[in-house]
């Protein structure tokens, strides 16, 4: 968390939002252990990560729809079916995600 | 002021929290915040305030349920300590090396001429201070490391002595093996016990042919990751466990 506050001050000085994702639970092999935090801007800037770069393109999308007034959101990222379409995590794992504005 | 305006002072200060955060079922999305001293902020239900000192004891972030909710509930705590005794070279890398973990960290020397700004910026605390009286002022705690690097007896001596009257996760010292030895035998004098002295981490630091004081830094903080983690330290490609800490394991730094 303390590592993601300058540039969360930094964005919203600027006046932007920012919304938060952080890993709540995680099964089997994970990347990031439980408590770890992406932090993104009304402006789709990053600051941390909730993996190894596997899932935060979809983690941004959630957290641009929370920004843009949707509610909070629980993802849930594993080897799925559709991870030839989408996004995964190809160490087996599985890792919950939660996204909400910081306020 | 925001409920992440008050979460962020408890970060900054090294404060112990939990952040509870309703993530499914109503009011997804309510949060409270409970200070380690009860008193607390936000929204969400204030009930789970009393489910806070548990969370507090098992250090360590996690899923609940409550009442038709599943609540995560965020610890937050001071990051580990480093306190190095000795103000010589590898003790700015060392320094160095912590901060690049997020740990603070703490350098003490009794000689003055050593224990300045200039010859280690990268320490949080500098102290000009004898080891017993810098044990004291620091009062190292269970998420504490402490690395001796003076390698002579009239500071290693009450370094390791003091150090070991702490609950300190990790105790190392610096210095050959013959220095080891001899230091042993003085401490065993002293009238420590055999089994406290094998709490010492002596000579400090992985077998990785480190020579420079940042190759030692980087050793000695590895060694303490791996005791932290309760890891022996070897090659991952050799290990039978997992890669991750297993999330009771790496509880608030102690097995």
């Amino acid at each position: 968390m303390k590592e993601l506050l300058p540039e969360i001050d930094r964005w919203r000085a600027k006046g932007e939002r920012v919304a938060l994702a952080t890993v709540v639970a995680t099964r089997r092999s994970a990347p990031r252990p439980v408590g770890s935090k992406l932090a993104v801007s009304e402006s789709g800037e990053l600051a941390g990560s909730v993996s190894g770069g596997c899932v935060e393109s979809d983690v941004v999308l959630a957290a641009q729809e929370v920004l843009a007034g949707g509610p909070p959101r629980l993802l849930t990222y594993g080897i799925t079916d559709d991870m030839a379409l989408g996004v995964g995590l190809p160490c087996g794992g599985e890792i919950d995600v939660f996204v909400e504005p910081l306020e | 002021m925001t409920l992440f305006d008050e979460i962020r002072r408890v970060v900054e200060e090294g404060g112990r929290a939990v952040v509870f955060t309703v993530i499914a079922g109503p009011e997804t999305g309510a949060k409270l915040l409970v200070r380690e001293d009860g008193s607390i902020a936000g929204s969400g239900p204030a009930e789970l305030a009393q489910l806070a000192p548990d969370a507090l004891r098992r250090g360590r972030s996690h899923v609940l349920e409550h009442e038709g909710r599943t609540i995560f509930a965020d610890v937050l705590g001071p990051p580990p300590r480093l306190l190095v005794i000795g103000a010589v070279d590898t003790a700015e890398a060392l320094c160095q090396a912590a901060k690049l973990l997020g740990w603070t960290t703490i350098v003490a020397d009794a000689r003055a001429a050593f224990a300045t700004r200039e010859r280690l910026p990268s320490a949080d605390e500098i102290l000009v201070a004898w080891p017993d009286e810098a044990l004291e002022r620091v009062q190292p705690d269970a998420g504490t490391a402490i690395v001796v690097l003076t390698h002579d007896d009239k500071f290693d001596l009450p370094a390791l002595t003091g150090a070991l009257a702490s609950d300190a996760f990790y105790i190392g010292a610096l210095g050959s093996r013959r220095n080891q030895e001899r230091r042993r035998e003085r401490l065993l004098e002293e009238g420590v016990s055999p089994a406290d002295l094998d709490r010492i981490a002596g000579p400090c630091g992985l077998d990785i042919g480190a020579e420079s004081p940042a190759e030692t830094a980087l050793s000695i903080l590895a060694e303490i990751l791996a005791v932290r983690a309760g890891r022996a330290g070897g090659p991952l490609k050799e290990a039978r466990s997992r890669i991750h800490p297993e999330p009771e394991e790496a509880a608030s730094g102690k097995k």
